[in-house]
């Protein structure tokens, strides 16, 4: 891959095993590999995510991409410059959060946290005072700064945490599942800031399990399987992966069980759920060319009262699954 | 530069302020000289050994201040998951270190006081004759042993986490080692020679002869190798730092607990 | 059966825990460097303070107070995780026998804290050239493991505290210490002041370390069972404490008394 002067986070092969060692007398050594050979590349100011399982090497990217862990092998560059060799250069221009409640210091305020961090960052006093205002005001924790954190909710926590990362006004943003554990409303708030800091010029790197987050804000996206990149690109093309995969739809009464078995076994079908509803059943079933099932679902179920056959586009999610299942 | 002597007075603040509430900080300063004043004015008290009960007390408590909770300040960072943050942000970990080292000093030196209090007001001890100066002079460079020990410990608690356990065991060989409430002289040859590569010894030393010896060139020569040997450590520890840097990111230990 | 079974299952657990609880190396050094600092800083200042001739006095009042290490802090930590990690629900809730699984956090750290004692004692042999010929070794066991059984109580005591109290470490802290002081370890019993002997009296060890002491310079069973027998009801009264603590929480637990404990 030739790197470009614009780009704000390329990565070329990058590579992750993580050696552990266990047992007290006999030492055993075990490898595991998290990442396979990774590459990206992210223009500035673009607003990208990354999703994918459990354990699929998300965080191990984050790291490596904000200096906090050497890759076994493989570049990575972030705005220019090398994660390895010049990691100091790198920690002053860019901004990480992780996920969760941890990395705070619970039994301080929040603006002592702030302070704190705003001196590590080597703000000049009077910038940071001002920046650690106008946080506090767009993160809405104004009235708040003065509590202990251990007193804080889960939300507050974590816009504390997004405060923390956004002190030095970064131009590369790393979020690592930044909604996790958020209700429904702060998530959104939290989309909401992401994309308009996008469209401030930052560029967002984020890690997600939240298909519909992906979809709703990132300029593009990437699938992550077993320490691979095995989709990347916009949301809709990604969608168009998974073009003749669909969702069919019906409610039906009485479907004995067998049936349900036989339905599974279709070469075009990949899962069948069945929702037992008062009188009904509410069959889904994912599948490949979801127009010619249900065409034929008539037949296939020779006679019974099939109602409410729908055919769903595919979503994004159906996409994902698609592409980490098998 | 100015803005690295920051970071390190806000990590000062910072610590300052999560020790005033910490309890094992408080027991750390308070009640641990306590108690091994009480056990050494028991046993020390009738034959005239009373200072070093007393500041041998003091000793323990600023010691393991020093040592123990400067290594814990790191075990903490990587319990509350703070670790990886100062990690990746563009301060050297020396500088916070630095910061926090200082108010555990400060802590530290607290410990004199209730040593002091209850040697005087339980057992009616004090230590006697201080020869002020040569006296200040030994507590300043065994401040300055205590400090660059520490801080050169400090970043082998970042990349291992195994390391500050080991330390910690070791908390009380140390008292041994450093002479803090008996002179070393009465120990095995090869202890003896063990303890002389240790910069803290040397200080105590001066600072029990100035409970009572008459002050003389020999001083000089205690401070001196005190001193130096803590140079030496400084050296030992810029490369520590230097390997921190590469290590702890490599096994990626930083976040777990 | 399914009981035994409970008992043991927990007891692995614990076992594992410990080992995990700071990898092999932070096991090694909890188990020897800390036992050859105290066993070689309270014999020499005992040295200084009464000559040299007092080192055996020293040096096995330490190497037996070793036991408090696990007795205390590897029990008090093994129930106090328990909060710290969220898994007290868990474990109230479940239908196991309470006294089986609270017994079995702390049977572990008796044979460890017997291992302990065991090392400390050629630690003390080897370094100040304690005399055992004279004692009968299987009797010394025997006090060993009694020492090792009611410090465990005290420990489980402090365990169901750490329950309720957010920093009992630090309160075992100062008890280890303690221990150090009123126990007959470097001071004899008999030469503190009245009150402190009270003290004394109620703690584990006192009994037990001075049976031992009696054993090491040729006591037989007869002369020292006594002493046992107080220093195990001592343990076993401590214990009993610690259970219906822990009891008690489960109950106010459970009619949603006690939030703040989880
Ligand atoms: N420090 C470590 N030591 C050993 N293995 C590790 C370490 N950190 C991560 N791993 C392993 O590397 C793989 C990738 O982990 P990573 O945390 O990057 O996944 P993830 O995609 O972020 O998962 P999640 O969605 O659960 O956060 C996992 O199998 C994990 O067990
Ligand atoms: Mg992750």
């Amino acid at each position: 891959m030739r790197f470009m002067g614009t780009s704000a986070i390329q990565a070329d092969q990058l590579r992750k095993t993580y050696t552990t060692t266990r047992g007290l007398i006999r030492r055993e050594r075990k490898d595991h590999i998290a990442l396979r050979g990774v590459d990206l590349d992210i223009q500035r100011g673009e607003l990208f995510g990354l999703l994918g399982p459990n354990g699929a090497g998300k965080t191990t990217i984050v790291k490596i991409l904000t200096t906090l862990l050497l890759p076994t092998s493989g570049v990575a560059r972030i705005l220019g410059l090398d994660v390895v060799n010049q990691a100091w250069a790198i920690r002053k221009r860019i901004g990480f959060v992780f996920g969760g409640e941890r990395g705070l210091y619970w039994r301080l305020s929040g603006l002592d946290n702030l302070r704190y961090f705003a001196d590590l960052y080597r703000i000049p006093p009077d910038v940071s005072r001002r920046r650690i205002g106008e946080l506090l005001e767009t993160l809405d924790l104004k009235g708040r700064e003065h509590d202990k954190v251990e007193g804080y909710s889960r939300g507050m926590k974590q816009r504390l945490h997004l405060a923390r990362g956004l002190l030095n006004q970064p131009e590369v943003l790393f979020l690592d599942e930044p909604t996790i554990g958020l209700d429904p409303v702060g998530g959104r708030e939290l989309r909401g800031l992401v994309r308009r800091l996008s469209n401030e010029g930052t560029t967002v790197f984020l890690t997600t399990h939240y298909m519909l987050e992906a979809d709703e804000i990132c300029d593009r996206i990437a699938v992550i399987k077993k320490g691979e990149i095995v989709a990347q690109g916009t949301p809709s093309s990604i969608k168009t992966g998974a073009e003749d995969q669909g969702v069919v739809e019906f409610e039906i009464e009485g479907l004995p069980a067998q049936r349900i078995e036989a339905l599974r076994q279709l070469p075009a079908v990949a899962t069948v759920i069945v929702e037992e509803r008062e009188l009904a059943q509410v069959i889904t079933i994912h599948c490949s060319r979801p127009g010619e099932l249900a065409a034929s679902l008539g037949s296939l179920l020779d006679g019974m009262q099939v109602r409410n056959v729908s055919v769903r586009e595919p979503t994004l999610e159906d996409a994902y699954v698609l592409l980490v299942s098998n | 530069m100015t803005a690295y002597v920051r970071a390190a007075a806000r990590a000062f603040e910072m610590s300052m302020k999560l020790r005033a509430v910490n309890p094992f900080t408080n027991f750390g300063w308070l009640v641990f000289p306590l108690i091994f004043v009480v056990l050494g004015l028991a046993l020390l008290g009738g034959g005239g050994k009373s200072a070093y009960a007393i500041l041998g007390g003091g000793l323990l408590g600023y010691w393991g201040m020093a040592y123990v909770e400067g290594g814990n300040e790191i075990q903490n960072e990587r319990w509350s998951g703070t670790l990886e943050q100062i990690m990746g942000c563009p301060t050297p970990l020396v500088v916070i270190v630095v910061g926090k080292l200082c108010s555990s000093l400060v802590f530290g030196a607290l410990s004199f006081f209730p040593a002091i209090a209850v040697g005087y007001f339980a057992f009616h001890q004090s230590v006697q004759n201080i020869d002020p100066v040569p006296f200040a002079v030994s507590f300043l460079v065994l401040t300055f042993a205590f400090f660059c020990m520490a801080v050169t410990l400090a970043p082998l608690y970042a990349m291992w986490r195994w390391a500050f356990s080991v330390t910690n065991g070791f908390e009380i060989g140390v008292y041994v080692l450093g002479g803090f409430m008996f002179p070393i002289s009465q120990l095995p040859a090869w202890l003896q020679v063990v303890a002389s590569v240790f910069a803290p010894t040397w200080a105590v030393r001066a600072l029990y002869a100035a409970t009572g010896q008459p002050f003389g060139r020999q001083y000089a020569l205690w401070w001196a190798v005190s001193i130096a040997l803590s140079c030496g450590y400084l050296v030992i520890g810029w490369f520590l730092y230097r390997l921190v840097d590469v290590r702890a990111r490599a096994t990626g230990q930083l976040a777990l607990a | 059966m399914n009981t035994l079974r409970i008992f043991f299952r927990t007891c692995w657990f614990q076992y594992r825990a410990m080992f995990n609880w700071a990898t092999p190396i932070g096991y090694l050094s909890y188990k020897f460097l800390q036992p050859i600092g105290q066993i070689l800083f309270f014999t020499e200042l005992g040295i200084f303070a009464t000559g040299r001739s007092n080192a055996l006095y020293f040096a096995l009042g330490n190497a037996l107070q070793l036991t408090a290490i696990n007795g205390i802090f590897g029990v008090v930590m093994s129930v106090g995780n328990e909060r710290q990690f969220g898994t007290l629900p868990i474990l109230l809730g479940s239908p196991a026998n309470r006294l089986v699984t609270f017994l079995g956090r702390a049977f572990v750290h008796v044979i460890d804290g017997i291992a302990g004692v065991a090392v400390g004692l050629a630690l003390a042999l080897v370094m100040f050239q304690i005399d055992l010929s004279h004692a009968n070794l299987g009797l010394l066991a025997i006090c060993v493991c009694i020492i090792s059984l009611s410090t465990a109580g005290l420990g489980l005591m402090f365990g169901s505290l750490s329950l309720i109290m957010r920093d009992v470490f630090v309160i075992a802290n100062g008890v280890y210490y303690l221990l150090l002081v009123f126990c007959g370890i470097n001071i004899p019993v008999s030469r503190l002041p009245e009150w402190a002997q009270l003290i004394s009296t109620g703690l584990p060890l006192t009994r037990g370390v001075q049976a031992t002491r009696e054993v090491v310079s040729g006591a037989g069973l007869a002369q020292v069972s006594g002493l046992l027998a107080g220093e195990l009801a001592i343990g076993l009264v401590y214990a009993l404490i610690g259970y219906s603590m822990f009891r008690w929480l489960e109950h106010q637990a459970r009619r949603g008394g006690l939030q703040e404990a989880y």
